[in-house]
């Protein structure tokens, strides 16, 4: 059953992945498993054939967009369980720039691999992703750029989460930013697609 | 055999007749003007460029409104609604125009640029020895994206509504009658733009490409191929996966991030049989890297690509680009010797 259910999640098949959830907790799986054997494995395959370019955007949108409704119907029962995201993550495109897709993806891919997003939108201030960061108790901060000129704004988000004393890892990516970048600025994670920034989250959270 | 023009030049290029340098163009965005204007002047000065673009004068003006590359809002001759908030380049659609494929028929063309001054655009072709390139605004994709915004677009491509077809199908008519006016002036070359890969990939499956876009490109080549005029396209990303289909429906020259790509791989596939219209790195090269790297980027794309021809000096001088790097784009490109 939960692996019908990851292969609905790849298809996109919203409304299957909502009945074969309802099936699975009729069927009395716990929610957390359901969770991590149908949804989260989905994701993680998803995230391989997106790397492979097996799939596209396309197919991702709709495999989160699925994900997402699978997700609706268990989150009431595990915060019932009191079941912990594997982390929770603060993102959002820097300060002057409006571009969010692939921003998005990240947020997209990482919710489905079973962490607290935390979307800040878009033109966020480091202030603001200090503040969020704060308030939500954040494991990682992640920052998108499109532009040379927004990019410059990864430093001062590295520098502000380290004046506020919060001891967690900055990830950036976006077009023009690179792994020489990111040991420049000294931010601690770079990510060159979605499925890669869920791998970089995953790897800093565990050192 | 005498000096070639700028426009003899071009077209040497683009059949390989081993021209006598490699030809040149530069693209600005309007922050190069605000931020380096006196080096983009001199730029200019010491490397003309041999590719010029015609004056695209309407009889009608276009409904737009507010001014898309300036913080605020601008309405393009669609409606479509960009934001922007950093000046000097172009801003992002936040709200689409058409929210719900029951309203496609509501998505006007924008007819007037169907009232183009042909006999300008001919009295400017006539004036220059230069290669004169049209430059109508056909990109399909990125317009569709503009529409619906580019989020519920992918949404849509996943399993395309037959609206979507039909809106396609409006806008590519209106994109074959402004490209067939353009061949019908006296410019050199047309043009067509639309941004398909990411920066690893295409940005939608090479099926679902071949299915819905490939026609309209066809269309868009053999209009310039029965007027015999050249034929351009600028795609930005990782389009390696396409490449082929647009040698093979006969596009001449292609400007694409070409560091984002295996450069020699694809001189290897297509070179001999493709201009690379540029480009040179303007995502890390040229606002990070030195003079020096550029000449040897300039190098490795001239062994890859150059068969007698097959590459276009062409680099965008865009917000962050260093006015050095700029210059020594095209200061490698002249002192390019094939072979070495």
């Amino acid at each position: 059953m939960l692996k019908e259910l990851q292969e609905a999640l790849l298809a996109g098949k919203k409304t299957e992945v909502e009945i074969l959830v309802d099936k699975a907790l009729a069927a009395g799986l716990p929610a957390a498993r359901i969770l991590n054997e149908g949804l989260i494995v989905g994701m993680e395959r998803l995230g391989v054939m997106f790397k492979n370019n097996e799939v596209f955007i396309p197919e991702v949108l709709v495999a989160a967009r699925a994900m997402n409704a699978g997700l609706a119907k268990l989150e009431p029962l595990l915060v019932e369980a009191k079941v912990q995201p594997r982390g929770t993550v603060v993102i959002g495109t820097v300060k002057g720039d409006l571009h969010d897709i692939g921003k998005n993806l990240v947020a997209m891919m990482l919710r489905g691999n079973g962490y607290k997003i935390v979307d800040m939108g878009i033109d966020v201030s480091p202030e603001k992703f200090v503040e969020a960061a704060r308030t939500s108790n954040a494991s990682v901060v992640a920052c998108s750029a499109l532009l040379t000129t927004t990019m410059v704004q990864m430093k001062a988000i590295v520098e502000a989460v380290r004046a506020a004393g919060l001891k967690i890892p900055v990830v950036i990516g976006g077009a023009p930013v690179t792994r020489d970048y990111a040991d420049q600025i000294k931010a601690q994670g770079y990510a060159s697609d979605a499925a890669s920034a869920v791998e970089e989250v995953g790897r800093l959270l565990a050192a | 055999m005498g000096k070639m023009t700028p426009r003899e030049l071009v077209a040497a290029t683009l059949r390989f007749g081993r021209p006598a340098r490699v030809p040149r163009e530069l693209w600005t965005l309007p922050w190069a003007e605000e931020n380096h204007g006196a080096a983009l002047a001199g730029i200019r000065a010491r490397y003309p460029d041999d590719i010029v673009r015609p004056p695209a004068v309407l009889r009608r003006p276009l409904k737009t409104s507010g001014d898309e590359y300036k913080p605020g809002v601008y309405i393009d001759e669609w409606g479509c609604r960009f934001e922007n908030r950093q000046s000097g380049i172009i801003g992002e659609v936040k709200e689409p125009l058409l929210g719900d494929w029951k309203d496609w028929r509501s998505v006007r063309v924008p007819v007037e640029r169907l009232t183009l001054d042909t006999a300008r655009v001919d009295a400017f072709c006539r004036a220059t020895d230069r290669f004169v390139l049209a430059r109508p605004t056909v990109r399909p994709f990125e317009q569709l994206q503009f529409i619906r915004r580019p989020d519920n677009l992918y949404l849509d491509l996943a399993d395309p509504p037959d609206e979507l077809h039909r809106l396609l199908e409006r806008i590519h008519g209106f994109f074959k009658e402004e490209m067939e006016l353009w061949a019908t002036t006296a410019v050199d070359g047309l043009f067509f733009a639309d941004d398909w890969g990411s920066q690893n990939a295409l940005l939608i499956a090479p099926a679902l490409w071949r299915r819905l876009f490939r026609p309209l490109y066809e269309d868009y080549i053999a209009i310039a191929r029965r007027r015999n005029k050249f034929i351009f396209m600028h795609s930005d990303g990782h389009i390696e996966a396409i490449l082929s289909d647009l040698v093979e429906m006969g596009l001449d020259a292609v400007n694409a991030q070409l560091f984002c790509m295996d450069i020699e791989g694809l001189g290897r596939r297509l070179a001999g049989r493709l201009t690379f219209w540029g480009e040179l790195d303007r995502q890390h090269l040229l606002p990070y890297g030195t003079p020096d790297d550029i000449r040897a980027a300039v190098r490795r794309v001239g062994r890859a690509v150059w068969r007698d021809g097959g590459a276009i000096a062409q680099c965008e001088f865009g917000i962050g680009a260093r006015p050095e790097n700029v210059a020594a784009v095209f200061e490698a490109w002249d002192e390019f010797v094939p072979g070495r």
